[in-house]
């Protein structure tokens, strides 16, 4: 039990010491913050077992913070990812401005959102929930690009999204004078309907913010692609996935009670769909891999939303266990860009080429996490894909299968223009000179690309926490059906693995691999972008052969309708209307004394006049 | 109608007119000066209505004396007039301040309109 | 007994007056005399304050008589913890400014502390009589100083803005003194307890009329729409610690008198539906206004004025809740707005126009003090785990408790729009490049000023983590507002008197 507090406590002391300690020296700042990532996460996974309840009491309200199996799931998923990350970050920003600065923040971050994992009532919910956002925001306006635009626009979503809940939990705790999440749930029955509808509204819209629903995403571009890429690993595979983690909650233990409440699923899923979609379509169109993989976070968030809100319990696993895949897949790739960034200083895809002999463990790593993001087998996310495709038609949702169907056969699009567009191609003279980036870098997104493997051919690593969590979500316990709930499970038998096409796939690898190798070590041979025979005339130096230009025109021809309307202009529009009221308004202060002298007249005249409606 | 009334309304009539004529000079008046004087209009409206409700017919000072203790009853009441006192001294502050800063602000916009000092706004 | 609570007021009053001669003795006096009464204010409210939650409200007649006859001080659990925060804010101004102007000339430092002292001795004194006439008093001598320091520097237009807080206050003093001679019209008392007890006796029209009155009277100072016209550009022109004074203490003397006439003087009990709408009005004005400001002091006016409106809109609620809120409010605001005064007024001390933009990029320059703006900035927009946020989650849960759901959206939404406004801020000084061409060289902060500011950053963690520490004052506080009889009762009666 006082492991809870201890491991919140080496976060935030020790991101004040990695802050100060850091100006004696960066090497005493690193080793703290690995340090502190490291201790809590031994700790953690050594020690905790879910169930921990803690009380306290600050300003007369009862707080408490524990752990519950569900939120053991997300807390796998923020250890995880922080360590392997911060390994990475490390080294991904060494030599930068203002470390001391970020790695306390990357910290700070983590820190919150164990906070919002332990944390079993609202106010220790909402007051890490704020942590995360102003810590995050910091990390987002770090790089000092567009502060203005995409900066505001994150804090002031996340702001909304975050005095949204703020508003539920003070209607929670006067309703039912008590902020406990458990309590709420209990007595969410006593609730007068439309409070009950008011209330669940509430928490999802600021649950979505940070999920990056429609359409309350569009933050997420430029939040996403702007922070370093060491932390968007954290910030897109890990920080999301806390919107989900309330979502779920919301969606299976509140909205569940109200009646009629299914419609607000509905709609939800609906909208997960169409973000889905959407996200997928953006990222299509990106040259950019920072902005495309922004994208491709949304859309897949989309996906993990609509398993969430279809809340079957397959969907519900599916959905779920998408979201580990997504934190490591994701991440993977947004270090992949980061080291890619690092090393050839850009991080566009129509500029850089051919960087597969360049940087071949960067390029594996990339390789394997597309893979898994395409839902592509033997990795995981396949497997979720299919549970998720599964679980739709099981519910019945056919529409709603076209609509992700067709996201994520677009999303073979965007996977394939990344790995195109920086490993393969033509090689340039201007990328010659480019390496391999350091271990310290490569190490971690091979491990984590190695997980994206290992979970998907053993899902069941994953896949039995979260059946604990489901069940503290009021899922029945499957028992031994577990492994029945799925066609591709059940084709297997009863069983955890899926050691079948793992061999095989594995052997299908090592023959390609040993026949290319031995072909390919006789025959290939290296020439210049001039010397292509066959395709029947010569390109100059100057023209660029990747694909990634002008890419799939057509498909975009096809899609223009949909994609003429942004959001985002609208949100801008409305912003600026407002602030054009306000620069209005602000003109009944003339700067004449006379007028103020006016104004204190008229005010006495309308209280006199009002005198009996006021008083 | 008896004097004592009359001379009430005409005192409470003056003071609120008073009031009003200072009301005027400064929601209208466009120099400094003549607004500083609308305020001090206001104020001698308000001591004379402050003065005004403490007033009693044929009332004495409020002193207790060997010789007139029976007086109590014609005494006026003395709070108004050491309100006045007071309301006075503080108007005569305000006035010197305002004056000082009319002569501030003469010499830094060479001008005494009100509606040209405005540099201050929104 | 250290003191008794008219002490509060005679010493500064009598400081003010003997700095002038202290000066001709040794010229650093005027420097170091105000900053001994203040800090001898402080501890002195202080332990009194500290007296009176542990026994009893002390009410001290002035010139051996008694209420309602003389003048009479309360020193209350509200108003006792409302002096210990002016007192405080006093000392941290003067410790601010206390190397302040030093290359210049020695009468304008004069001028200065007299007009800081007198400024601290008048505000506290509205907060702690118990007399209207007296607090009328009081509020002129705190506008006289006000204008004076308001027009401290010459040169700028600092004088056009003492001009107007001028216009407006002489104008709103007469109202009030107006709603002092239908009260005294009617009920023939002064004291604020013996008004309390007879005011059923007053007709109801008359009664509302004065009530209008003094809501315009005191309005001035408390910064209400639409008369506070002046408070912008005062705030603006005045030098940076008079902008913090301002905020952490005369306007909450404004509040104090305004709530103490709402809920005292005119007993009235329930919501109170005007203070809740003139609330909302100043609020949503002037945070939005702060939205589109290009000079800094000018945007933490606004902001300053629209937290008062938030004020107003918690006490109106009228509940015990929302009367702590409204406390914690004051509390919060007294600290954080005039830290962010006084670090901004270091930020800027070299730009020529006083715009934000001319501050970009100073965090790398002065990273401790843009860090304590920060600080104060997230504070105030009620951020956890800063101190803000639990005013404004109290200030919430009250409005949620009366049902008042279209004010709680209201208040989020205009936070809002403070969030994007001081985010914008905290932008352009970390995450701006130094711009040579409109960013200026930075001032370098003395010490004293360092350490009322690291004093205030530490209140305000402190407060942010430990809100226990205060919430048990602050219920105190609220109680002793709610709580009209026992006000009559203990200054009618006498309950711990001291008569001098």
């Amino acid at each position: 039990m006082e492991t809870i507090i201890t491991i919140l406590l080496i976060f935030f002391g020790g991101a004040v010491a990695t802050y100060f300690l850091g100006k004696i020296s960066g090497m005493l700042r690193n080793i703290i913050f690995l340090a502190t990532l490291v201790i809590p996460a031994w700790m953690f996974f050594s020690t905790i077992s879910p169930d921990m309840v803690l009380e306290l009491e600050i300003l007369g309200i009862d707080l408490s913070i524990g752990i519950t199996p569900f939120s053991y799931i997300f807390a796998i998923i923020v250890l995880g990812l922080s360590v392997i990350a911060g390994f990475y970050a490390v080294k991904a920003m060494q030599g930068k401005e203002n470390l001391n600065f970020f790695f306390a923040n990357y910290l700070l971050t983590i820190g919150a959102m164990m906070g919002i994992l332990f944390s079993l009532d609202f106010i220790t919910f909402f007051i890490f929930w704020e942590i995360m956002t102003w810590s995050s925001y910091f990390m987002v306006v770090f790089t000092g690009k567009e502060v203005q635009k995409t900066g505001i626009r994150y804090i002031l979503f996340s702001a909304l999204g975050a005095y949204a809940m703020l508003m539920a939990i003070v209607l929670i705790y006067t309703t039912i004078g008590s902020v406990n999440i458990g309590d709420f749930i209990d007595n969410f029955h006593l609730f007068p309907t439309n409070l009950k509808w008011l209330v669940s509204i509430l928490l999802l819209t600021g649950f979505a913010v940070k999920s990056a629903m429609m359409p309350l995403h569009v933050w997420a571009p430029g939040a996403y692609s702007n922070a370093p890429m060491s932390y968007t690993a954290i910030f897109s595979g890990a920080l999301s996935k806390m919107g989900v983690y309330g979502m779920t909650i919301v969606l299976i233990m509140i909205v569940q009670q109200i009646p009629n409440g299914y419609w607000i699923k509905e709609v939800i899923a609906w909208l997960g769909g169409i973000t889905a979609a959407i996200g997928t379509l953006w990222a299509v169109k990106q040259d950019d891999a920072k902005k495309m993989l922004a994208y491709s976070s949304i859309s897949q968030l989309g996906y993990i939303i609509v398993g969430v809100a279809i809340g079957t319990p397959l969907a519900m696993l599916a959905g779920l266990f998408l979201a580990v895949m997504h934190g490591i897949f994701k991440s993977t790739l947004f270090m992949v860009v980061g080291a890619i960034e690092r090393q050839t200083g850009t991080s566009n895809l129509t500029e850089v080429t051919g960087l597969i002999r360049k940087m071949p463990w960067t390029f594996l790593a990339a390789l394997m996490s597309i893979i898994a993001l395409a839902g592509i087998p033997p990795l995981g996310g396949f497997i979720s894909k299919w549970m998720l495709y599964e679980s739709l038609m099981g519910s019945n949702h056919y529409l709603l299968i076209i609509v992700i169907f067709f996201s994520s056969t677009a999303a073979f699009l965007y996977c394939y223009k990344f790995l195109f567009g920086f490993f393969l191609g033509q090689e340039e003279k201007e990328w010659s000179h480019v390496k391999e980036a350091p271990a310290m870098m490569v190490v971690p997104m091979l491990i984590l690309a190695g997980f994206s493997l290992l979970l998907g051919v053993f899902p069941g690593l994953i896949l039995k926490p979260i059946n604990e969590g489901m069940q503290f979500l009021g899922y029945v316990s499957t028992d031994n059906r577990f492994w029945e709930m799925s066609m591709i499970f059940n084709d297997w038998g009863n069983q955890v693995v899926m050691q079948p096409i793992f061999y095989t796939i594995i052997a299908i690898f090592l023959f390609f691999l040993i026949f290319l190798t031995i072909k390919g070590y006789k025959t290939t041979r290296y020439v210049t972008t001039k010397d292509i025979s066959s395709s029947g005339e010569i390109p100059r130096e100057e023209e660029n052969l990747t694909f990634s230009i002008g890419f799939m025109q057509p498909f975009f021809r096809a899609v223009a309708p949909v994609m003429k309307r942004q959001m985002s202009k609208y949100y801008t529009g409305f912003g600026k209307g407002m602030e054009a009221l306000f620069d209005f308004t602000r003109r009944i202060y003339t700067g004449n004394g006379q007028t103020y002298a006016l104004y204190l007249v008229i005010f006495v005249i309308i209280l006199l006049l009002f005198r009996d409606s006021l008083f | 109608m008896d004097t004592t009334e009359l001379i009430r309304i005409g005192v409470y009539g003056t003071s609120i007119l008073l009031i009003l004529i200072g009301l005027y000079a400064v929601l209208t008046k466009r120099s400094l000066i003549k607004i500083i004087i609308g305020l001090s209009i206001i104020d001698g409206g308000i001591h004379l209505l402050l003065i005004g409700i403490g007033y009693i017919k044929d009332g004495t000072a409020p002193i207790f004396s060997p010789g007139s203790e029976n007086a109590v009853a014609r005494m006026v009441d003395p709070v108004p007039q050491a309100l006045v006192l007071t309301a006075i001294v503080i108007g005569f502050g305000v006035t010197a301040v305002a004056l000082s800063l009319v002569i501030r602000l003469y010499r830094h916009h060479n001008t005494l309109k009100i509606d040209e000092i405005k540099n201050l706004k929104w | 007994m250290v003191g008794s609570p008219v002490f509060l007021i005679a010493i500064p009053l009598l400081a003010a007056f003997l700095i002038p001669l202290l000066g001709m003795v040794w010229k650093e006096l005027v420097r170091i005399v105000p900053g001994l009464v203040l800090a001898y204010l402080t501890f002195l409210s202080a332990t009194l304050y500290i007296d009176v939650i542990n026994s009893d409200t002390i009410v001290e007649t002035i010139a051996g008589w008694r209420a309602p006859w003389g003048i009479d001080l309360v020193f209350s659990p509200l108003t006792g913890f409302l002096s210990t925060i002016m007192t405080f804010m006093g000392f941290i101004v003067w410790l601010y400014s206390y190397r302040f102007k030093r290359n210049v000339e020695f009468e304008a430092a004069k001028k200065y502390f007299i007009f800081l002292m007198l400024l601290v001795a008048a505000s506290v004194g509205i907060v702690i009589t118990g007399d209207i006439f007296n607090q009328f008093v009081f509020i002129e001598i705190t506008g006289i100083s006000a204008y004076a320091l308001t027009a401290f520097y010459t040169g700028r237009n600092s004088a056009e803005a003492a001009f107007k807080y001028l216009v407006m206050g002489s104008l709103s003093a007469s109202a009030l003194l107006i709603a002092i001679i239908i009260v005294y019209a009617q009920l023939g008392t002064l004291n604020m307890a013996e008004i309390a007890a007879n005011i059923d006796n007053m007709n109801v029209e008359y009664r509302i009329i004065a009530m209008i009155f003094f809501i315009i009277g005191i309005g001035v100072e408390a910064e209400i729409f639409p008369l506070n016209g002046w408070a912008p550009d005062a705030y603006t022109e005045a030098p940076g610690p008079v902008g913090g004074a301002f905020a952490g203490i005369v306007v909450k003397a404004g509040i104090y008198a305004m709530v103490r006439m709402m809920f005292t003087l005119f007993n009235i009990s329930g919501p109170m539906q005007i203070l809740i709408i003139i609330g909302m009005i100043t609020l949503i004005i002037a945070e939005t206004s702060a939205l589109r400001q290009d000079k800094l002091k000018r945007m933490l006016a606004y902001s300053s004025i629209g937290q008062m409106g938030l004020v107003l809109v918690a006490f109106g609620m009228g509940t015990q809740a929302g009367v702590f809120a409204a406390l914690f409010l004051m509390l919060n605001h007294a600290i954080i707005k005039p830290m962010l005064f006084l670090s901004g007024s270091y930020l800027e001390f070299n730009t020529k126009n006083k715009y934000i933009k001319e501050i970009t990029g100073m965090g790398k320059k002065m990273p401790v003090v843009s860090a304590i703006f920060v600080l104060g900035a997230l504070a105030i927009s009620g951020l956890p785990p800063f101190s803000g946020f639990w005013s404004k989650l109290s200030v919430l849960t009250a409005a949620a408790d009366e049902n008042m759901i279209l004010i709680i959206t209201l208040v989020l939404i205009i936070s809002l729009v403070e969030i994007v406004y001081y985010f914008r801020v905290i932008n352009r000084l970390f995450f701006f490049d130094y711009d040579l061409e409109i960013s200026v060289e930075p001032h370098k902060p003395g010490w004293n000023g360092m350490v009322a500011l690291f004093v205030l950053a530490g209140i305000i963690l402190f407060i942010g983590f430990y809100p226990s520490s205060v919430t048990g004052f602050l219920d105190l506080a609220a109680r002793d507002l709610m709580d009209t009889h026992d006000y009559i009762n203990n200054v009618l009666q006498l309950g711990q008197s001291i008569i001098q």
